[in-house]
């Protein structure tokens, strides 16, 4: 029976009408390589905490915004990402333990695939977490759902994307900073000082 | 802010990606082959599971694709064929679970739960539609068992059931082939 089973089975496929394992390989290593980013994008980033009151002037004067959309001033400054309630308010320029890399609206994906698996390899940096211009967008329609002005004013396009991290030691910031702050696609740095129990870049 | 800030990489950022190419050439060399050796069988075993060339380069697909993803973790020490094989087992799974509103309907056969073969010749179905007819568990029971040799506990390391359960469904499952193929089915 099991033999009569085989040849059955063997029948059954007999009309595979064959395929380039080649190609397949390809197929699967640009498929598997999604996968792969999909994955950190869900490392961390928690939702926005209920109740959390945004603190704008906290992140003012950045200038992080995209050229062509040219919002108010008050605009521009609610888009800003909000530090995360158990770091300090004001960005730091030394001694970060989280930072928000902000990528340029031109970064292309190779520049981006290659930032992330770069800082994940950096040897200084304990947590990497991607966040999209979607993300981005969802956060600040959670945070203003309240003031359809500020909800009209912008869309998804006007977000940049980021890398968030954590550092392993504060005290490696400054020369971290000076290294990627040059790197293809990245636009500008923003370091947080944070406790240990804030969501990973330090921003909400 | 402009995007005129852009510059070349700092130099030790240049050394980090060029290490990481020449790792990621020998790791993708390493995968294609693995595929070239593998991708037939699997594709195979795939299309007996869902009876659709297409569908199975698919799920093939996909099965490396999750396998090359966490490459660098299962490339030594783990059995690849049978890790493989469950990655795929768990897609065909997931994709009965999607369609389960809309059950693929199979020919004119009525269902034959005492097991009687069908009554004429005309009614007589191939092994691959036979296969259809049967669970998606019990399917996949005697594809790893019949059509690739795996052992009772491996298919049941695969499938994540007892190796009872195993040997259960296969007894089921060649009970209602049997009945479904009539006499092409030959044997005790």
């Amino acid at each position: 029976m099991e033999r009569n089973l085989r040849e059955h089975f063997e029948q059954a496929v007999s009309d595979d009408p064959g395929f380039a394992l080649g190609d397949l390989a390809q197929a699967a290593m640009v498929e598997g390589g999604q996968i792969r980013r999909n994955r950190r994008t869900r490392l961390a980033v928690p939702a926005v905490a209920a109740g959390v009151v945004a603190v704008i002037g906290a992140v003012a004067g950045l200038n992080l915004l995209p050229e062509p959309a040219e919002p108010q001033a008050t605009i521009a400054a609610a888009m800003m990402p909000v530090s995360a309630p158990s770091c300090q308010e004001k960005p730091v320029e030394t001694g970060a333990t989280d930072a928000a890399v902000f990528l340029g609206h031109g970064t292309t994906d190779r520049q981006r695939t290659r930032l992330l698996a770069t800082l994940e390899d950096d040897p200084r940096i304990a947590a990497v977490a991607f966040e999209s211009r979607e993300e981005a967008y969802q956060k600040f329609r959670i945070r203003w759902a309240k003031d359809p002005d500020f909800l009209a004013a912008v869309d998804v396009g006007s977000f940049p994307e980021s890398i968030r991290l954590r550092l392993k030691t504060p005290e490696q910031y400054t020369a971290f900073r000076s290294e990627y702050v040059t790197a293809d696609g990245v636009n500008s740095i923003v370091g947080r000082r944070c406790s240990a129990d804030a969501p990973v870049g330090g921003t909400l | 802010m402009t995007e005129t800030g852009i510059a070349t990489p700092a130099g030790v950022l240049t050394g980090w990606s060029a290490s990481r190419r020449r790792a990621k050439a020998a790791r993708d060399e390493e995968f294609t082959a693995f595929v070239e050796s593998a991708g037939t069988r699997l594709r195979r075993t795939a299309y007996l599971m869902c009876r659709d060339w297409h569908l199975a380069q698919d799920l093939t697909q996909h099965t490396f694709a999750k396998m090359y993803a966490v490459w660098g973790r299962i490339r030594t020490g783990t059995n690849l064929e049978a890790y493989s094989r469950r990655v795929l087992m768990n897609a065909v799974f997931d994709q009965n679970r999607r369609r389960s509103g809309s059950e693929i309907v199979l020919g004119e056969l009525p269902d034959r739960p005492d097991g009687t073969p069908p009554a004429t010749p005309e009614l007589r179905v191939d092994l691959a539609e036979a296969l259809a007819r049967l669970t998606v568990e019990d399917r996949a029971v005697l594809v790893l068992r019949h059509a690739e040799d795996h052992s009772v506990e491996s298919a049941a390391a695969i499938l994540g059931l007892s190796t009872s359960a195993v040997k259960m469904r296969n007894a089921r499952a060649l009970s209602r082939l049997r009945a479904l193929l009539g006499d092409d089915f030959t044997g005790p």
